[in-house]
């Protein structure tokens, strides 16, 4: 209970500190400060699809239905937090380039990623046996898994692309205030723990499902 | 008031909502699993 009650009291203060504490990016004026949800909240879908790759590669070793429930609490997080991403995305695409949608290549890359992640789910559904079920979507949550970091990090920087540079430059190095930077670790932080808490309450809602559904059978 | 500061305040209401949801939902979960 303590850590939900500081959670509350950190994002809380995250978002004063976005609004009014943290200094504008130059040329971007007051639509900078999206990167302090922007960010983590693509963070958190990079974070879900790794770790439903990490869930299915349990899955297959040990076949514990639970991994299955974990991994696909992970996927549904993450294909809802990669539309939270784009969605924010396309707002800040729409006020610094003039329209919703461009087919940038980070655009391009995300769109892909939603359809991977949306055709997981399709093969959840199409497949009726339980257990047959949760082997075929843990072997595919892992490719999809090694197709995350190729989409989100290499593939958007290979190409030109009209996205601002990324906060750790080329070289290595930090290109943000200091103040900024405190803010956007701080949310990044706050993001993650609401990533934990609600995964920890997908599986143990999906625990439950199970349970109920094997009662009534 | 200034555009920024309502901008703030429906964060933190959006926050807040959120929050209070997924306390509802851990307190009817964990009353689930006593059963």
């Amino acid at each position: 209970m303590i850590q939900r009650a500081l959670l509350g009291i950190w994002m809380a203060a995250v978002i004063v500190g976005a609004f009014l504490i943290a200094p504008v990016a130059k040329n971007l004026g007051e639509l900078s400060r999206i990167v302090y949800f922007h960010v983590p909240v693509a963070w958190v879908a990079v974070l879900a699809f790794l770790w439903a790759m990490v869930q299915g590669i349990l899955l297959l070793r040990s076949n514990r239905m639970v991994n299955d429930i974990a991994a696909e609490a992970a996927a549904r997080i993450g294909l809802s937090f990669c539309i939270l991403a784009t969605l924010t995305g396309m707002v800040f695409a729409k006020a610094t380039w003039g329209a919703y949608w461009n087919w940038d290549p980070r655009e391009t890359s995300v769109f892909v990623l939603l359809l991977i992640y949306l055709a997981y789910f399709a093969l959840r559904t199409a497949i009726e046996d339980p257990e047959r079920r949760a082997r075929l979507a843990a072997a595919y949550a892992i490719l999809a898994g090694f197709a995350v970091p190729f989409l989100v990090f290499i593939i958007p920087r290979v190409y030109f692309s009209l996205h601002p540079t990324p906060i750790i430059s080329k070289t290595g190095k930090l290109e943000m205030d200091h103040t900024m930077l405190i803010v956007f670790l701080s949310s990044l932080a706050g993001f993650t723990g609401i990533y934990v808490w609600l995964q920890n309450l997908s599986v143990r809602a999906g625990i439950l499902a199970r349970r109920a559904e094997e009662e009534s059978e | 008031m200034k555009p920024i500061y309502i901008v703030l305040i429906v964060n933190l209401v959006v926050w807040a909502g959120v929050f209070a949801l997924l306390l509802s939902l851990d307190s009817r979960i964990k009353k689930l699993e006593k059963h």
